[in-house]
Formats: structure tokens, sequence, C-alpha cells
């Protein structure tokens, strides 16, 4: 019985890659358009929360002050995309890495980008906030002495009275 | 709809009880009381209808507990009852073929008429105002009731100087009086005969009384004659009998029994009766015999005739120690012939004897026989009612019926008992319900605490065996939803085992009543477990125990749960001898089976109590601390324990320097509480000393009524949160207490706190005047509980001040809190009363018309404490209801609740406390009399014991905020294992076919 083996390392390295460029073709000019297009694709991205929030604002109003399934589920997303988001900021940002960066290891870090990544966590703080103020509304934030009262220490008293 | 939030708020609590759940979950007992058998003129008596089968026949008796009650003799159920007021207690009553004519109150100030067999009230007459009535000792000295022959009118004595002619329908005919009232005659029985009615008295010379006679004309109430007899009666009243055939007087002169024949000119001279001396004579009854007992102690009948008398002796009833003294009574059968019989203990036997002298069958005939009395758990026959039914030549068989001196009623016909009525369960005083132990695997019943490693293990794979069944038992439990429901009656698995059940509904209610007996009864079905005698010292190992010294209960604690490994209750009761002297003792019982701790474990004995203290206790209290034990205090205030162990002697030491006791002081009239402390080895004997530390400033002619504590029942929450989510604080400082006092111009109640004496409430409170409580003028009718932080009494409000008002009940519900408002915190749990934070305390306060005047108030009691606190009281109608805790909550907002009021589900305020016939736990039954309701954690936290009881026993159970930790009756169990089995196919069958679908996805992808 012969085996029938595919070489799928000959795809990894095509011959066209090789090829010179067509005349009149500056690669360095396309780079640097290219490096300005992912910069500004970059800002896009880091305001993009941001830009969401009236919308969110919108479907908070419209889903009304209560405890029910709707509103629940859009605080939840409101209070856990942002965490998310920022929990996957660098692997987000990578794709708009400026190509001088020396390695696609080196696109990973925090210090690429920086600026479009503090407004990213800037604007998704803003989400966690309209979430948060909204989770106020309906009453469901710890911040009376009424939501801990099971936790307060209860003592016993120094004197004992028979009754 | 103007108020739709009102009924959001109610619809949560608007809770009935379901038709299906009324005598599934709840049980009733009817009692009729103690029969009154100080005179002849309340005991029981057989009535029965002529030519009428002897099983027909009634019991009819009037009870210490002011009732006149008839029972059936063939079962002892109650055939009819009717209960009189507190304060219009019978002092006589008398019937004849088919009516009973009761005189009740002071000096016999109301008459009423009754049909025999039905019980119904056919006429009711107020003869005199209670307050002119004479108080007579014994009470129905001075009144006497006979029947006109024929006519259905009856002769009234009353007062001991009035006579009427009543006909049947309760309408005076004549009246009588004697003409000089504050002469010495006091006149006490009356002979009807067709030419003249007697009024038979005795007036009050030098040394003794004489016998005066007045007679009158029956149609027109004119007096004919009146005279004196000569005689010289010793003792009074007791020593005078009157007879009806031939009408006579008899009575005791010089221990010689004297008789006069009554003829209408009443000139018949008085004569000796017989030659025999007698020590006393007994009125039996009947209308020519009765009883003397001779100076040996044997008894004599004596039957009068027109001449003379016929006289003929028991046989062996001489005093004797090989038998006890007799008790004697007359009866009558069908052809009104009489018979005489005498009940009695037999030492020798170990048996009761019952000997009944029949004098017109053959030439006098004793029929006698012994029955198997069961004095130990009984006590001693006080009476005895004879009923003979069937009368054979030789053989009387006659019916018995015993009133013992722990109030027993029991029937018997020869040696066989008929029935059995527990008639002192009417005269409970204090009860507990107690939690049962869970039920140990087989060979589990010894002390798994001192189990070791190997036998446990072994114990368990022993117990292994079991697994197959209890797997096939929880699948068809599982798979048919026999689950038990709240609602389901409590059935154990094993009858005779008192074992839990798995919610706890099932519990022992200990009581202990003023005759000196301890009940057991089970909280499902109020069945008597057991019951026990409390010695009085005298009689522990005796087989005949005579009670010498009244028992009387003070305080039931108890002292060790179930889990702490098998429930023991101690009750402390001061034990009175006929003498005088009081002393305090303990009985200690063990509660599942009634075993005796003091003693040596004795099963089916009385209980022996142990000695606490020579002289009577002023206080006890249950001290719970690493061990459990009861302090007493005595007239000294010195200090005494039980048990008196190391354990609970390094306790007290170590509590000691902290303990505080309240204690009432004073005179009756001007009564104090005084604050006291405890110093050590002060008192005689190295005895702490009780000293007192502060006094309350109650003014003078003030008394105590009541002091109200609250139940040391765990708090689930220790604020209450505001709509806004502030905090009010409760305030849960453990010493406060609730005193209500009475004064001759108002009432009062305050809120103490037991350390340091600060006052933290005072109400003043109007007393009932006298329309509202007839004889009861300045009486305070108040009753108040205090659970958690919050105070609820309800009282009488005699008019109201203002245009409008109105008088009624009002019940007033007040919350204490901590600080001036929400969030100000003193931590009063755990605060020192001495600390000047104490004192920060803020109330609210509001007032609601009541819709009944209540004899007993409590709260429902749960687990945790999570569940609403329902208010339970016995109203007067003589039922148990519950008030939700929402409608009595004193912040129910005035106009509509705002958001955050509504978010706390506040209701607005109305001033009537809806009376919902939905929420009467008791529904179709009648609770009469209720002066105690107990209440009892289930296991289950939304359920509630309740056990009220008074001269009716009840029993039920509450969900206040309905049963939330069970399924509903109405949950679907099939339908939801019926889709959890059909998913679970749906699965096993689609499983394979869509690994098939996606592996051919992955061969075939476009």
């Amino acid at each position: 019985m012969t085996h029938t083996t595919l070489n799928y390392a000959s795809i990894e390295n095509p011959k066209s890659r090789h090829l010179p460029p067509p005349p009149g073709f500056s690669i360095a000019s396309v780079t640097k358009s290219y490096e300005a297009l992912k910069e500004r694709r970059a800002w896009d991205f880091a305001v993009g929360p941001a830009k969401q929030l009236p919308m969110q604002a919108f479907m908070l109003y419209m889903s009304g002050g209560g405890v029910q399934i709707f509103s629940i589920g859009i605080v939840f997303m409101l209070l856990f995309s942002p965490f998310k988001n920022i929990a996957g900021i660098n692997a987000a940002f990578a794709q708009f890495a400026p190509g001088t960066a020396p390695s696609p290891s080196r696109a990973q870090t925090f210090t690429t980008l920086p600026l479009q990544k503090l407004a990213y966590i800037a604007c998704n703080i803003a989400t966690l906030a309209l979430g948060l103020w909204k989770c106020r509304s309906m009453g469901l934030l710890p911040t009376g002495s009424g939501d801990w009262l099971a936790f307060e220490p209860r003592g016993v008293a120094p004197e004992m009275s028979l009754l | 709809m103007r108020w739709p939030w009102l009924f959001i708020g109610l619809a949560a609590v608007a809770r009935a009880l379901h038709e299906s759940e009324a005598g599934i979950i709840d049980w009733h007992k009817s009692f009729i009381g103690v029969p009154n058998i100080a005179s002849i003129s309340t005991a029981p008596s057989f009535h029965a209808q002529q030519g009428r089968p002897p099983a027909e026949a009634l019991l009819i008796t009037s009870t210490a507990s002011n009732v006149l009650a008839a029972l059936h003799a063939s079962d002892g159920s109650i055939a009819w009852r009717y209960i009189y007021e507190p304060d219009d207690n019978i002092v006589y009553y008398k019937r004849n073929q088919s009516t009973i004519v009761s005189l009740s109150g002071p000096g016999g100030a109301t008459l009423r008429i009754f049909e025999c067999s039905t019980g119904h009230l056919l006429a009711e007459t107020r003869l005199h105002k209670p307050a002119e009535g004479l108080l007579q000792d014994p009470s129905d000295f001075g009144t006497a009731v006979a029947f006109a022959e024929g006519e259905g009118d009856a002769y009234v004595l009353t007062n001991n100087h009035v006579v009427r002619r009543v006909d049947a329908a309760g309408d005076v005919q004549w009246t009588w009086m004697s003409p000089d009232q504050t002469a010495l005659v006091a006149y006490s029985c009356l002979i009807a005969t067709p030419s003249a009615l007697y009024v038979v008295g005795l007036a009050k010379s030098f040394a003794s009384y004489t016998l005066h006679i007045t007679a009158l004309s029956p149609t027109l109430g004119t007096p004919l004659v009146d005279a004196h007899i000569p005689s010289s009666i010793a003792t009074g009243p007791t020593d005078l009998l009157i007879f009806t055939s031939p009408p006579s007087v008899v009575w005791l002169e010089n221990g010689a029994a004297h008789r006069v024949q009554l003829e209408p000119s009443l000139k018949e001279k008085p004569g000796k009766l017989s030659g025999r001396e007698y020590v006393s004579v007994v009125d039996v009854g009947l209308e020519s015999s009765f009883v003397g007992v001779l100076p040996d102690g044997s008894a004599s009948v004596i039957s009068l005739t027109e001449s003379g008398a016929n006289l003929w002796t028991f046989p062996e009833s001489g005093s004797s120690d090989r038998y006890t003294d007799s008790v004697f009574v007359g009866a009558k059968d069908g052809q009104g012939r009489p018979y005489i019989a005498r009940v009695f203990w037999s030492n020798e036997w170990g048996k009761a004897s019952a000997h009944v002298y029949a004098p017109h069958l053959a030439g006098g005939l004793v029929s006698g026989f012994t029955f198997p009395f069961q004095t130990l758990s009984h006590g001693t026959i006080v009476h005895a009612a004879v009923h003979v039914a069937y009368v054979k030549e030789t053989d009387l068989l006659p019916y018995v019926v015993l009133t013992t001196s722990t109030g027993t009623i029991e029937l018997w016909q020869g040696d066989r008992m008929q029935w059995t009525r527990e008639e002192g369960l009417s005269r409970v005083r204090m009860a507990e319900m107690i939690e049962l132990p869970e039920r140990l695997s087989e060979g589990g019943q010894k002390d798994r605490a001192k189990e070791g490693f190997v036998e446990r293990v072994l114990r368990h794979a022993v117990d292994a065996q079991h697994l197959p069944q209890y797997l096939a038992h929880f699948f068809t439990r599982f798979a048919t939803g026999s689950y038990e429901s709240a609602a389901s009656p409590v059935l154990p698995s094993e009858p005779d085992t008192l074992t839990r059940d798995p919610f706890g509904f099932r519990k022992i209610i200990v009581a202990a009543t003023d005759l000196g007996t301890l009940y057991a009864l089970d909280s499902r079905t109020g069945t008597v477990l057991w019951k026990k005698l409390l010695s009085d010292g005298s009689n522990e190992d005796s087989l005949h125990p005579e009670p010498t010294a009244l028992v009387l209960p003070a305080k039931l604690f108890v002292l060790r749960t179930a889990a702490e490994g098998g429930p023991e209750v101690v009750l402390v009761a001061q034990r009175k001898m006929a003498n005088g002297p009081v002393d305090t003792v303990v009985f200690h019982v063990e509660a599942v089976r009634g075993r005796d701790k003091v003693g040596k474990l004795k099963e089916g004995a009385i209980l022996k109590g142990e000695e606490v203290i020579q002289g009577a206790a002023i206080e006890s209290f249950l001290v719970d601390a690493q061990s459990r034990f009861v302090l007493f205090l005595d007239q000294f205030r010195q200090v005494y324990i039980y048990p008196n162990t190391e354990d609970s002697r390094s306790d007290l030491a170590s509590l000691l320097p902290s303990l505080h006791v309240p204690l009432r002081t004073g005179t009756p009239g001007s009564a104090q509480i005084t604050g006291h402390t405890l110093q050590p080895a002060l008192g005689f004997d190295g005895r702490a000393l009780a000293q007192p530390s502060w006094t309350t400033s109650l003014s003078p002619g003030e008394s105590i009524l009541s002091i109200v504590k609250r139940p040391q029942d765990p708090i689930a929450s220790p604020g209450r949160v505001l709509g806004n989510r502030t905090t009010l604080y409760k305030l849960l400082s453990p010493h406060l207490f609730a005193v209500t006092s009475s004064s001759s111009s108002s009432c009062s109640i305050r809120v103490l706190d037991g350390v340091k004496g600060s006052v933290m409430y005072h109400a003043v409170l109007p007393t009932g005047r006298g329309e509202s409580f007839p004889g009861r003028e300045g009486s305070c009718d108040v009753k108040a509980i205090f659970v958690e932080n919050w105070l609820v009494y309800i009282y009488w409000d005699p008019e109201g001040t203002g245009l409008g008002e109105a008088k009624g009940q009002r019940i007033v519900s007040v919350e204490f809190y901590e600080g001036q408002g929400p969030d100000d915190k003193i931590g009063s749990e755990g605060l020192s009363s001495f600390v000047p934070d104490a004192l920060r305390v803020s109330m609210f306060e509001r007032a609601f018309v009541f819709p009944h005047r209540v004899s007993a108030i409590t709260t429902t009691r749960t687990t945790f404490g999570v569940t609403s606190k329902d208010l339970i009281v016995a109203n007067e109608a003589d039922q148990i209801q519950s008030f939700p805790r929402v409608l009595l909550n004193p912040r129910r907002t005035h106009g509509k609740p705002t958001a955050e009021q509504q978010e706390e589900m506040l209701v607005p305020y109305d001033p009537l406390v809806p009376d919902d016939p939905r929420r009467i736990v008791s529904h179709r039954y009648r609770i009469a009399n209720v002066h105690g309701i107990v209440t009892s954690p289930a296991l289950l936290e939304s359920t509630s014991l309740v056990f009220a009881y008074g001269l009716d026993l009840f029993g039920s159970r509450v969900a206040p905020s309905k049963t939330f930790d069970v399924l509903s009756e109405s949950f679907n169990k099939a339908q939801l294992v019926l889709t959890v089995a059909g998913l679970a196919v749906a699965i096993i069958v689609a499983k394979p076919a869509v690994g098939r679908k996606r592996l051919r996805e992955r061969w075939y992808r476009p």
C-alpha cells in the first residue's frame, strides 16, 4: 500500500513572495501611509467604547429601572465588557502595532501604542461607570448600612440579668 | 382604586387556613373542668330518662371551671356544656325529669333553666343584683331549689332569706322575703309538698343554732306558720338534712339524730331518731335515706319511714388501716327506688371497691365488687356517682363514676373501665413545648459519645446492610413525589417511638396543673403520652398516695434539649402543707418517657420532688451558661441552685459578679421592682445573697400585675433596613422587660432595664370602668407581649375624651430603636447598661382600635427568627386568632407611601386593625377560657407551633409568611420528573445521530 503525503511546506514559501515590485512602486512611501493608517485606526479603536456610550445609555433608559432580565443583561454587559476589554488590550492593539516594531512579541506589550491604550482604558472605565450608575439607580450597589447589616459584629453584654 | 398598593401589601399577608388542612394540622380538646364536689348540690349525678337504655344516661355536673355540663354515660363525650362568666359562679343546680335549674353568682343572683337532654337554655332570670348577694361560705349555703309537683314550676331560695316561685319560662310568680332580715335566721333548705312549702333555716342562738321552719302557701307565697323547733345544732348547716318522703328534717344534736316531721301546721314534735350515736351525717341526695357515721367509723344507712326509721350498717366499714375512708353516694333507678353505695380503696387488695346497698331487694341486698383503679396515676377517689341500670335479683351491676383528686373522671362497670376523662387538663397552669430527639438507627440507642473509632466503623458497616432498602425507598419516594408536605398530617413511621418528624412538627407538650400533676401531650394530636403525680413529700412510696399537701407549680424550665442528649424538664413547685409551711421543691423529669431523674428512674411511679429550699422561693430563673441550672432566691434573698453540681457551682461563682436580678418587692398594694446584685458568701451557710441596687418609683398604692419578659430567641437581623438602605438599629439590650401595674385610678406599663433600672418607656392607661366590667371597677385589663424590640399591649379604653371617640379595645405597638434615627448605632446588644449611650433610644409608637378583648397574647416563634412574627391572641369569642405584624407596624405611613416607603412594604395607617375571619387559627372550634398560649419553633423556619390552654386545649401550627421553605401542595412533581426524564431520553437518542452528522459534515464540507 502506497502512502500519499501532501507537502504543505511548499505553501509556506511561495515563489511569488520574492518577485520584484512593479515599476514606480516605492515600498517606503507605502509603508509610511500604512503606518499612519494603522495609527488612525488605533485611535478609532481606542475611543470606540466612548462612541457606544450614548447608545448604551439610551438602551439603559429604555430597559427601565426595575430589576428584570433585560436590564440585568445590559448591566452585566456594561460591567463585564470593560474588564474583558482591558484584559485583552494588548492582543486587541497588536494588529495596530507599528511596523517598526522590533518583533511580533514586542507588539504585545503595553509600551506599544501607550497613548491609545490609555485612552482605551479611560473609555472602558467610562462604560463601567455607566454600568455602575445604572446599578446604583436600580439599588444594586451595596452602599447603605443596610447592605452590610448581616456582617456587623454583635457583642455580648457584659452584665447578665435574670428575668 | 384609590389605594391599590394597600392590596398589594395585604395580598402577601392574606392567608387563610385551607379547608383541607382543618382538623389535620390542628386539634382541640373540650373539657368541662374538674367536678365541683364540695357540695352535693354541685357534684356529679346521673340523669336517666325512665324507660331508656342506660347508655343514654347523662352524667350532669357543675365544675370548678364554672361549667354546667352533661357527659354521655356511654362514652364520656360531652353532650352539652354551658360556660358561666367568671364572676357568675355556679352555686347550686337541681334537676327534675326534663329540666335543670341552676343558681349562680353571689347568693344565687341568676337563675337559669336548661333542658336536660340538649342543654338548651330555656330561661334566664336575674333574681337580685350580684352586688346585693351575700357571699356565703360554703357558696351554696342559703340557696336551694325545689320543684313543685307536676307543674314545671320551681321554688327558689336565694340569699338565705328570699323565696320565689318561678315558672318554666323563668318568670317569678310570687316572692316571699323573710320579714326580719336582720334577725339571725338564715334559711338554707326548701321542702316542697302540695299543701305547703317549708323553708328550713337555722337561727343563731348562744352556743349553737336552733332549727327554724316557715311554711308558705305554694300558690300565693303567703306565710302559713312560722315555728322555732326546740333544738341545739352545734356545727351549723352540715348537720342539717331534709327529706321529702315523708317530709321531714333531720339534724344531729349532741351526737344523736333528731327528726321532725313536717305538716302545714308545724305542730309535730321533734323526736330522737334512734338510740345510736353519730359523729356526722352524710347527705346522699335521696328522698328518705341518709348515712350516719358511727364513732368507730362504720356507716349506717338510715331510711326514714312514716313512723320511725330503718337502720342498716355497712359490714366492715369501721375505721381501719386496711381500707381508706369511704365515699357515700345515693342513686335511684328507673322506678325511683333508692340505692346507697360506698366506694373506698382497699389497701389490702390494692384495688378500689364499691358496695351498693339496695334496701328493697331481698330484704336489703349488698352487691360488692372490686375494680383495678389506677391510684398511682390518678390519685385518690374523692367522689363517686352511681347509676343502677340493670337490676337483677342478686346483682346490681351499677355504673360507678369516680372523680379523683387529680381531676380524672372514670366510669366503671364492674371491674371494666368504660371510659376516662382527664379533666385535670382544664387546670393547666404552665406548659412548655419540647423538641423530640431524632430517631436513632438500630443499635445506636447507647451513648454515642463514648463510642470508639473501631466501634463506630463497625456500626457503620452493620448499618450498610440497609443501603439497598434505603436506595429503593429513596428512588420510589423521588419518583412518586410522596414527600411529607407542610400541610400533611404528621404520622409517625413507628407509632410507638417518640421521635422527631422531618419538619419538627411533633413535639412534647409538658404541662403542669394546679392539681399536682404533670402531663405530657403529643403536639400533633393532643393525646396524653404520660401523666405523673407530683409527690407531696409524704406519699412517694405509698401504693395509695393520699395527698397531704398542695403542690402548686411555679415555673417550668427546659434543663436539657433533645440535641444535648435527651430532653429534660425541671418543674419548680411550692409545696403547701395543710398546716401552713411552704417548701420549694423541684421535679426533674426526662420528657420523652416521663422518667424521674430525682428518684431512681422508676417508671410509672410518682415523681419524687427534691426539696431545694425549706421555705418559699420568691423567684427562680434558668441560668444558661456553660452548664444550665436553675437559680432560686428564698425569702431572705439567698441563692440556691439546682442541680447542685460542681459544674453549676463553678459556673455560678464565675457569673456571680455580673448577675443582676430585678425582683418584685414591697407589700401588695404598694409594690416596687427592686434590682439586686448578688454578693458571694454573705448569706447563711456561705450562700450568695442578693443585695438591692436600685428600685423603681411606682406611686404608692400601685400594684404589679405582670412582668413581661422577652423570649430568648435568636434574632435574625439587628436592624430594620429602610427604603433608602439606611438602617434603624433595633434596641436589643438583653436586660429589657416590661411591667404592667395598676393603681386605683390608672394602669400603666413600663419598660425597664433590669441592670440599671432605667425606665425606657412609660405609658399611663385608663382603668376599666364599672359598666364594662361589672364588679371589677378600676380593674386593669392590660395584656402585653415583648419580643425583640417590639412591645405590644392591648387595653380597654373606657371612653374617648373627644367628640366622636368611642370606647373599645386599643392595641398599641411600640418599636424601640437605637440612637436618634437611621444609622445611629450604639450596639445595644453588647452594651453595658451603665454606659451613657445605653439611654440614647428612640421609639415609634402607634395605637390602633382592636376588634376583640383578649385573654391571652403571644407572638409566633421560629427557629432562626427570620419569619415575621404574627401576633396570636385568644379573643373573647373563644377563638385563637392571628394578626399580621405588617398591620401592627408603628411606622405605617400617613397618607400615600412614598417610593422608598413602598419599597419597605409599609401600609398606610388605618385606625382599625381589621378582624379578618380567615386568620382565625381555631376556625370553627370553640376554645373556651384560654388563659395561656405557648408558641414554639418547628424545624421549618416558616412554621411555628401553637398550643393554647385554658378550659379547652388547642394545638395547631401557623406560617406567618406562608410555608416558603417547602414546595407548595400544588407543585407538579410528576411534570418535573417527566420533563427531566424526557430530556434525558432525547439526549440519549439524539447523541449518536448528532455524532454521525458531525462526522459527515467534516468529510463533505462544501
